[in-house]
């Protein structure tokens, strides 16, 4: 809802999201975490800082972990987000979120979307990481809860079932 | 209290020329690379910008080429590209190393070269929100008059913590800067002033479009202190290259970040040439970084500290940097 | 009182996931903003500016004026304080005539979009007087210093004097008597989760549904009734998914009935997001603590005496203030045999954030004093670490000399189980330069056991349902916040029935539904809820045995139940499928509920002198930790390389979530202790932002190695304690005590930052010139 003269500015955005395309009249100024949050109801996609500190809000484009409330959403033009809400496909989690849920990678569960995708971009690259490789990875997504040590062990034993979708 | 962007419109030029042209036309326009920085600093209310040129969409801002003289860098190349490069990581090390201390992952796969050496300067009374500096009364490098730093002073003295630059000092890299007149090309260390308001030697509407780096360099290194392990910018950085001969310094070259209003080459380092690198060496180099870094309180570790652990940091890497190519 | 000292562990040891695991790790599960707020309006606070100050004028008209503004309210919509302890609500939802802090709301506004309300914000005119401003202990209780609150002389909220024992004999006694004043820093729970409300008035019911970020939904509850002098039964609070809470929400916030008095004057909803700045400034966390500590020992580390003096400065409202200062002392009890114990305590009111409960409340400070202190005792006579704990142990059942209960003491075994995992006897003193070793112990409550609203209501209430489909629904009022409570519930409910766990269900924190529940607090569910929990589910399970008796024509006591089968002689005779036993149940009576409760007993409420409440608990956790750190002595980092940490929780319930919590505690401590701090510019949060306020990275975070030790306390539920909180206290001291151990040098203060480790090597330098300048001289 926008105050009567207030109308923002809008562009035609047009993005693969989750795998399908799509097009929306978007705010110049809008954030992409806004975007993915309130028009296209991604909540999956937390924002837990007021920019760029916490990693809450990362989400993959193009296959890159980045955070996604420091990113202009019309910048993402033809470009592919990805969210959390695209990894379970056809009924089964993906082996990063059986392992974060099996190993207690996740607590309160308010980092796990972003971790999870910072994970998945690392595993892409990377399907063999190290733990200091997973730990480098994952240095920009803030946990209150774990210490990151089953979060650590969550990503590896994802590694450890690498054809486990 | 708001952290969203005010009204706010959106150039995406697709070459230098246009992007400069574009910034001319609209004063008060900014650029906008990565954007780590800058959407940060907007969504706090110290910049701001009713216009942004995006310089994403300019592919001749992103390569990385040889021309036998030299190695040219786009300033659009991303953090992340820079620190995964096996070339820059085999001849330009401390470069590699400075781009891969830089805050955390996601950071680096979007910020770029040129965003990096242009990172605004920092400071707690500037880094706030509009509610905060407005409490506080605003300081002299926005709104206000006055630096809280060190009221009795004439300039701000908001620190600049970019990596890449003390890397790029050392190794002697010379910039290329876009204009609607042209390029010109300095040595980098000319785009800095000590100054944390304009820290920045750009005209209105010049964009850093490249650097260049001569192709044998001597052996660098890079490294800096902060409290955590990532995110964090550094409280001291100290980027080196030294060229050895025997047991003697050939040449030295020191830069460091973090600690005043400006990466900068560290002055005086000539006489070391021909020396060996020995306990006396090190403590006059100690001596030196700590006489011409300046920190002030601009950061929560203390001024003394930082200026410490920059002398310590320098100290370290000459010593490895020695080790290494003794070996 | 009901006990089980034995458990049928049929879940298997290493534990099960969280029953809302999934709908985390699929990005399912909605957190108060992911609520469907389409309809609702933005709320938006107008925050103090200045430290202390009287509000001369406050006008906001031209906000309300607005187009799009829809309502406006000031600290004139409540003439009513909130707060949780009765005896201590000294605070407005927004200010009245004076606001005692920098970021205090004063008035707040709903409309349209976030523009509009940012901009009615900046319309309101506000005139304030300054009044003199106090930013630490020691300049509020200056003599002459203006009064925060005019009834509380020297700006104390609360003084503690406890003696216990008699101390001057102790110290008298003593071979070895030794003082040390400690410093720790204000620290912030930081959850990753900012606050948020979202608010729904429906003028024409007159009712009001509050969804929030909170701990406690009852007394949220409570003071919604309260300040918006509504009847409590048109109030529905529901608790969504809550992303970490670690103290930060076991008070009613001001944004939220702030929330409330704008959607009721906004007839309708409203969604209030606080930025992490607010939330920062919304703060409730572990106060600056400034401690005098005096131990006496004997040669063999027998502690024969201690005395204690903290200061606390607890920002600008009571809060739990009063709770955490009488913690801070009745906490130097129940770890180890001390004979006697003078404690006094100071509870500072200072012009910053009001300081509430954390992790570890009231305990971990004065924990680190006395541990850190420990040591250097210890090394002073030449024992062990390990040695002078070991020397000093309780032996349960006992009551400490503030009468509290100690039924369980696994303290002993925790220490076995650390030394010999950090391989401590063959490593210590033999390490590499730059490298230490530390230890330290630590314990906490498992739930205070005195109530703080005494109601003579059970502690906790269960309420486990049975109908047709054979679903089990356990319903209760304990939120949920992450750390699993959910899910030890349906354990707790499917041990005791001997059903699968995918049977049960949770329905947590939905005043309409769920029984009250007094919150997450003081590691209070597990103990509390879970026996209340193990109390419902056997009377179901009577039920059932009843019902399968008659179906099968024997007596109840013949039943024998495995699994989901009920049968007599084994199933030689005869056996009925569960779903047939349900069945059998609800002839004649149809759906079943049942209740089960828990109640404190008197004795464990602690000792009859003032404050004597606080600490009581029916069962202690104990922990012991080793820390081994290196230390570059060139920049003064600190790297912590690993640490072993052994807690008692009586008995893992989920041996997997047992595990999560204390690694969490260990290094929630080790934020506190190495580079968490909170520092405030002229009042003004300096560390408002993730980037400002250092919690660990996965970068430099160590790994935990985890040994749960059981000692199976006789009242637990399967013999259980808490796991959450014990072992965040032995993480400071532990850390400190490694440095000392590593380079020769006792730090005072936390948290340990690098620069204080140069300060340090840079003062023992000098110190090392000047004597060898005086030795030449000489």
């Amino acid at each position: 809802m926008h105050a009567p003269g207030s109308q923002p500015k809008k562009r035609l955005l047009r993005l693969r999201l989750n795998g399908r395309w799509r097009e929306d009249a978007v705010a110049e100024r809008e954030l992409l975490v806004d975007y993915l949050r309130e028009v296209a109801h991604l909540t999956g996609v937390k924002s837990g800082c007021d920019g760029g500190e916490c990693g809450a809000c990362t989400v993959l484009i193009d296959g890159e972990a980045v955070p996604s409330c420091i990113t202009l959403a019309v910048r993402c033009e033809g470009r592919h987000i990805e969210t959390i809400e695209s990894l379970a496909t056809q009924g089964r989690l993906s082996r990063l979120q059986r392992a974060f849920h099996e190993k207690l990678g996740t607590q309160c569960g308010f980092c796990t979307p972003g971790m999870i995708m910072a994970a998945a971009a690392l595993l892409r690259h990377n399907a063999t990481p190290t733990e200091s490789e997973i730990r480098v990875a994952l240095s920009g997504n803030l946990c209150r809860c774990t210490g990151y040590v089953k979060i650590i062990e969550s990503v590896q034993a994802a590694v450890e079932k690498p054809h486990d979708c | 209290m708001s952290t969203s962007l005010g009204e706010l419109r959106l150039v995406q030029p697709s070459t230098v020329k246009e992007a400069v042209a574009a910034r001319f036309e609209h004063p008060g326009s900014r650029f906008i690379a990565g954007g780590t920085d800058l959407i940060v600093n907007m969504r706090r209310g110290i910049i701001r910008s009713d216009l942004l040129v995006d310089l994403s969409g300019i592919d001749e801002l992103t390569e990385i080429t040889t021309d036998g003289l030299d190695v040219t860098i786009g300033a659009g190349v991303t953090l992340a590209a820079l620190a995964h490069n096996s070339e820059i990581a085999g001849r330009y090390r401390a470069l590699a190393q400075a781009a891969e201390a830089i805050a955390a992952p996601g950071h680096r796969v979007i910020g770029t070269v040129g965003g990096n050496l242009c990172l605004d300067t920092r400071c707690i009374y500037y880094n706030q929100s509009e509610w905060w500096r407005s409490a506080h009364a605003y300081c002299l490098k926005n709104r206000g008059d006055v630096c809280h730093v060190a009221p009795q002073g004439k300039r701000c003295h908001a620190a600049f913590a970019g990596d890449l630059a003390p890397a790029l000092l050392v190794l002697g890299a010379e910039i290329d800067i876009a204009s609607a007149q042209g390029v010109r090309r300095i040595p980098l260390s000319e785009l800095y002033v000590e100054d944390g308001k304009a820290h920045l030697a750009l005209a209105d509407g010049e964009l850093l479009v490249a650097l260049h780096l001569p192709l044998n360099p001597p052996p660098s290194g890079y490294a800096k202190v902060r409290l955590r392990g990532a995110i964090d910018f550094p409280l001291a950085g100290v980027a080196v290259a030294l060229a050895a001969s025997g047991p003697n310094v050939n040449s030295l070259r020191i830069a460091l970040t973090g600690t005043n209003s400006r990466p900068f080459l560290v002055a005086g380092t000539e006489p070391f040439a021909g020396r060996p690198i020995d306990e006396k060496l090190l403590h006059e180099l100690d001596r030196l970084v700590q006489k011409q870094v300046q920190p002030m309180r601009t950061t929560i570790a203390s001024a003394n500290y930082r200026r410490i652990a920059a002398a310590a940091l320098t100290r370290r890497l000459v010593k490895k940097l020695f080790a290494e190519g003794a070996a | 009182m009901i006990a089980d000292p034995m458990i049928d562990s049929r879940i298997s040891r290493p534990g099960v996931p969280l029953i809302d695991g999934v709908e985390k790790v699929t990005g399912r599960a909605r957190y108060t903003v992911d609520l469907d707020h389409a309809d609702a309006l933005v709320g938006r606070i107008l925050r103090s500016p200045v430290g202390h100050g009287e509000i001369i004028r406050l006008d906001v008209s031209k906000a309300r004026a607005l187009d799009g503004v829809v309502a406006v309210a000031t600290g004139d919509d409540c003439p009513f304080t909130y707060g949780v302890l009765p005896v201590a609500m000294n605070e407005y939802p927004m200010a009245r005539e004076r606001v005692r802090y920098c970021g205090e709301p004063i008035a707040a506004v709903a409309a349209i979009d976030a523009e509009t309300a940012d901009r009615a914000i900046s319309l309101i005119e506000l005139e304030l007087r300054r009044l003199p401003a106090y930013y630490t202990s020691q300049e509020a209780r200056a003599p002459g210093a203006t009064l925060l609150h005019d009834n509380k002389l020297g700006n104390l909220e609360r003084e503690v004097h406890h003696e216990f024992g008699n101390w001057q004999d102790g110290f008298a006694t003593a071979d070895l008597v030794r003082e040390e004043k400690f410093s720790c820093a204000e620290v912030n729970h930081a959850q990753i989760e900012p606050h948020a409300c979202l608010a729904d008035y429906d003028p024409i019911t007159a009712r009001l549904t509050v969804q929030s970020v909170s701990q406690v939904g009852y007394y949220l509850h409570l003071m919604l009734a309260r300040c918006l002098e509504m009847d409590s039964s048109r109030i529905r609070v529901v608790k969504p998914f809550v992303g970490g809470g670690f103290g930060a929400r076991v008070e009613v916030l001001n944004f939220e009935i702030i929330t409330a008095l704008l959607a009721r004057a906004a007839a309708g909803k409203v969604l209030m997001q606080l930025s992490r700045e607010e939330t920062f400034l919304t703060h409730r966390a572990r106060p600056q603590s400034d401690m005098t500590l005096r131990i006496g020992m004997r040669r063999d580390g027998k502690i024969t005496a201690c005395s204690c003096e903290v200061v606390q400065r607890g920002g600008a409202y009571a809060g739990y203030g009063i709770v955490t200062i009488l913690y801070a002392g009745a906490l130097l009890q129940g770890l180890y045999d001390i004979p006697a114990i003078k404690y006094d305590g100071y509870r500072v009111y200072t012009n910053l954030p009001p300081c509430g409960a954390m992790r570890g409340h009231g305990s971990v400070d004065t924990r680190h004093a006395f541990e850190c202190l420990l040591d250097r005792m210890a090394r002073d006579l030449g024992l062990d670490p390990f040695a002078v704990r070991r020397a000093n142990l309780l032996h349960a059942p006992t009551r400490t000399l503030n009468d509290l209960m100690v039924n369980s003491y696994g303290l002993a075994e925790c220490l076995d189980r650390v030394e010999r995992a950090s391989g401590w006897r063959d490593r210590i003193g033999k390490l590499p330069a730059g490298k230490g070793l530390g230890m330290a112990c630590s314990h906490y409550v498992s739930g205070a056991a005195k109530p703080i609203h005494w109601t003579g209501e059970p502690h906790a209430i269960v309420n486990v349902r049975l109908d047709f489909d054979g679903g089990i629904t356990a319903l209760t009022g304990a939120a949920d916040i992450g750390q699993g409570s959910s899910t030890m519930v349906a354990i707790s409910v499917a041990e005791t029935l001997g059903v699968a766990l995918d049977r049960i269900r949770v329905i947590a924190a939905d005043s309409a539904v769920t029984p009250k529940d007094n919150g997450a607090y003081s590691s209070r569910i597990t103990f509390m809820v879970g026996n209340a929990a193990i109390d419902a589910a056997r009377k179901l399970k009577a039920i059932l045995v009843d019902a399968a008796a008659r179906k099968l024509e024997a007596r109840p006591d013949d039943i024998e139940v495995v699994g989901e089968v009920f049968r007599i002689d084994s199933g030689q005779q005869a056996s009925l499928p569960f779903a047939e036993v349900v069945k059998a149940a609800l002839v004649d009576r149809g759906a079943i509920t049942v209740s089960g409760t828990f109640t404190c007993p008197p004795e464990s409420q602690g000792g009859r002198h003032k404050g004597g409440a606080v600490g009581s608990t029916m069962g202690f956790s104990y922990a012991a930790q080793v820390v081994e750190v290196s230390i570059d002595d060139a920049t003064g980092v600190v790297s912590v390389d690993k640490v072993w940490a052994a807690l008692d929780c009586g008995h893992a319930i989920n041996p997997l979530a047992v595990e999560g919590q204390i690694q969490g505690s260990v290094w929630m401590g080790m934020g506190q202790a190495m580079c968490e701090e909170t520092r405030y510019l002229d009042g003004l949060p300096g560390h408002a932002s993730f980037l400002e306020y250092r919690m660990p990275t996965a970068a430099e975070s160590p790994p935990i190695e985890v040994q749960i030790v059981e000692s199976h306390d006789p009242f637990g539920p399967f013999g259980a304690k808490e796991a959450s909180e014990g072992a965040l206290a032995g993480f400071p001291p532990a850390l400190v005590n490694a440095i000392a151990n590593a380079i020769d040098i006792d730090i005072d203060e936390l948290p340990v930052t690098p620069d204080r480790i140069m300060d340090a090597l840079i003062q023992r330098r000098r110190q090392a010139r000047l004597t060898s300048t005086l030795k030449v001289a000489s």
